[in-house]
């Protein structure tokens, strides 16, 4: 988690581009939730997308994620992602129905931006910031 | 990145002179204390507004408010004009995610003694008849689809026409509450999907509800205009767009990021996405952008309706709370200034028209605009009057609230341990909110002390200190 005066802001390393993606869902469930839904989820869901770059797609992810949570009351648990060629991505998620008592929901966000925003791979791994208007 | 270069003009008043691909001047107001602050964030948010000064069609000078903090694109408290005749732009990040979020203040004939007596109970009731947000509307207020649209361009008088308040409310809105050149269908579906199901709830972040009283007046007159005396209580809505306003930003910047290039606009910072006012694209955002900034108005006049009916409730049946005013700090507008129209961003600042302006309902004219400068849920707000230094200096802009200091997460850590509610109960100030993260996190450390803000508006002359109001009860989403 970073620290940013008016907003919320997350890094996250992954090996690969699928890795990344899964853990940027993770780092949006830290972010809306106290006490993130684990486990199984029982629904499913199916994301296509695509993006000129890598900063792009991962924005475009977030905000993907977003809708599904505040727009259609699903909250994704589990992810699993191919990404093909061009940077498109099919996703399968599997997630349970917002439930703002028992998730601790702790306030809506706008949306992924695009301020600061940064995917670089160093190591051997990716590196990726990216900060929520919340 | 170490310091920048800037000079003082006079005493609240800095420029930093055009620079590296600056195309004009930046100004910004502050005091020692802010320039403390924005030194200890190593000038990011200057640094944006020298980003603002960058962008084509640029009127001098790019400006910040005394509330100036780091935003994206531009920063929090930014005002820029740009001139469509010289190719000037539109950027959805110099208006901000929440499209004409704003504040609006109603005032009663109530005491402050007669709102002790039912304190806990008007609580009560507000929390329950205005909702935060998700998994939390009202059932028994739902809108199709067709409906909307019309609302997204009537604005709040599509519901007072159904009942939804009183035709006098809209002569005490910004604009009546409808600004000109909304384009339904310049909104994303998924826009209606998000906005929908949210169209009177508060929302969360730092929005709120209080209700306040007038704890002391500065300028008699201007207060008679208004019809503030001490001792009166009045209520403060912070809303906007919601889900809807938010996804036409998102939207927009997409698309902007993908145009900018064809129109030769060079961006130092992604988020700063633009498009000619006079293009294709740049026409589809401004009608989104009135679209949900309508949506906003409406917002905040449902609100005001569940709030009038949260004190008839409470046992204040009958005693009416006007519109004193109600105003946007997150819009971009096409106004004349200087002889020419030019379309003034303003993000997290808020217009501040001064006397004689025809835009003004007849009973404020003399005094100027009402300024609303909402503070944290803990000390004080204040209201303030439009001047005719913010006409000359700011695009009559003045700033809109304390404005952060620190981050989500610090206020976290340093509310661990402590029970802020507690803590305001004990201040007199009762606080009723749908999770304890947001009132830790909106606690009122975590913001500057927007006395600070005022009294540097006031020394600039850009906004004349009008009343102070004092939190008694605060609703957070």
């Amino acid at each position: 988690m970073l620290d940013h005066t008016a907003d919320v802001g997350f890094e996250v390393e992954a090996p690969s581009v699928g890795e990344l993606l899964r853990e940027a869902l993770r780092g949006l469930l830290l972010v809306v939730f106290e006490v993130p839904p684990q486990g199984d989820g029982t629904e499913e869901r199916r994301v296509e997308l695509s993006a000129p770059d890598l900063e792009t797609l991962l924005v475009r992810w977030l905000n993907e994620l977003v809708f599904l949570i505040q727009g259609e009351g699903f909250v994704p648990v589990g992810v699993e992602v191919e990404v093909g060629e061009g940077l498109s991505l099919r996703a399968r998620l599997r997630g349970v129905q917002l439930d703002v008592e028992r998730y601790g929901w702790q306030g809506e966000i706008k949306g992924a931006t695009f301020h600061g925003l940064e995917v670089v791979r160093r190591d051997g791994a990716l590196h990726a910031r990216v900060i929520l208007d919340v | 990145m170490g310091t920048i270069d800037f000079e003082r003009l006079s005493e609240y008043r800095y420029r930093i002179p055009r620079q590296g691909k600056m195309r004009c001047d930046a100004v910004f107001y502050a005091s020692e204390r802010i320039l403390e602050d924005l030194a200890a964030e190593d000038y990011a948010s200057l640094r944006q507004l020298m980003g603002v000064a960058t962008l084509p069609g640029v009127v001098e000078p790019a400006l910040s408010m005394p509330d100036i903090h780091w935003g994206y694109g531009f920063p929090i408290g930014g005002v820029a004009a740009f001139d469509p005749e010289e190719g000037g732009v539109v950027s959805p990040g110099g208006v901000g995610f929440d499209i004409n979020c704003g504040v609006r203040l109603l005032v009663s004939e109530i005491t402050r003694e007669e709102l002790e007596e039912r304190k806990a109970r008007l609580a009560d009731e507000l929390f329950r008849s205005v909702p935060s947000g998700v998994g939390r509307g009202r059932k028994d207020f739902r809108i199709g689809r067709p409906d909307l649209e019309r609302l997204l361009v009537e604005g709040p008088s599509w519901l007072v026409e159904r009942g939804y308040g009183e035709p006098e409310d809209l002569e005490g809105i910004e604009s009546r509450g409808r600004l000109a050149g909304a384009d339904p269908d310049a909104v994303s579906e998924r826009a209606y999907q998000r906005g929908r199901p949210q169209l009177g709830t508060l929302g969360s972040g730092n929005h709120f509800l209080e209700v306040q009283y007038v704890d002391e007046v500065y300028d008699e007159e201007a207060a008679r205009a208004y019809g503030l005396h001490p001792g009166q209580v009045t209520v403060l809505i912070h809303s906007g767009s919601r889900g809807l306003g938010h996804q036409v930003c998102t939207d927009y910047v997409e698309c902007f990021l993908q145009v900018a290039p064809k129109y030769g606009i060079e961006l130092v910072d992604r988020q700063l996405a633009a498009a000619p006012v006079e293009s294709p694209e740049g026409r589809d955002y401004l009608g989104a952008m009135s679209a949900a900034a309508n949506f906003a108005f409406a917002n905040r006049q449902l609100i005001a309706h569940f709030t009038r009916e949260a004190f008839a409730r409470a046992g204040f049946g009958g005693r009416p709370l006007r519109v004193l005013y109600d105003l946007a700090h997150n819009n971009a507008k096409l106004e004349e200034h200087g002889g020419r129209e030019v379309l003034v961003h303003r993000k997290g600042a808020t217009r501040a028209f001064g006397p004689g302006n025809p835009e003004l309902p007849e009973r404020y004219r003399r005094a100027g605009q009402p300024v609303l400068v909402p503070g944290d849920m803990g000390r004080y707000s204040f209201v303030l009057a439009g001047t005719e230094g913010s006409m000359r200096e700011t695009f009559g802009s003045s700033a809109h609230g304390a404005g952060r200091k620190m981050s989500r997460r610090r206020a976290k850590k340093a509310a661990r341990g402590r029970n802020l509610i507690r803590e305001m109960e004990r201040m007199g100030i009762l606080v009723r909110a749908a999770g304890r993260a947001t009132v830790d996190e909106e606690m009122s450390e975590a913001y500057k002390d927007a006395a600070e803000v005022v009294e540097v508006t006031d020394g600039a002359g850009i906004g004349k200190k009008v009343a102070r109001l004092r939190p008694r009860i605060v609703v957070k989403g």
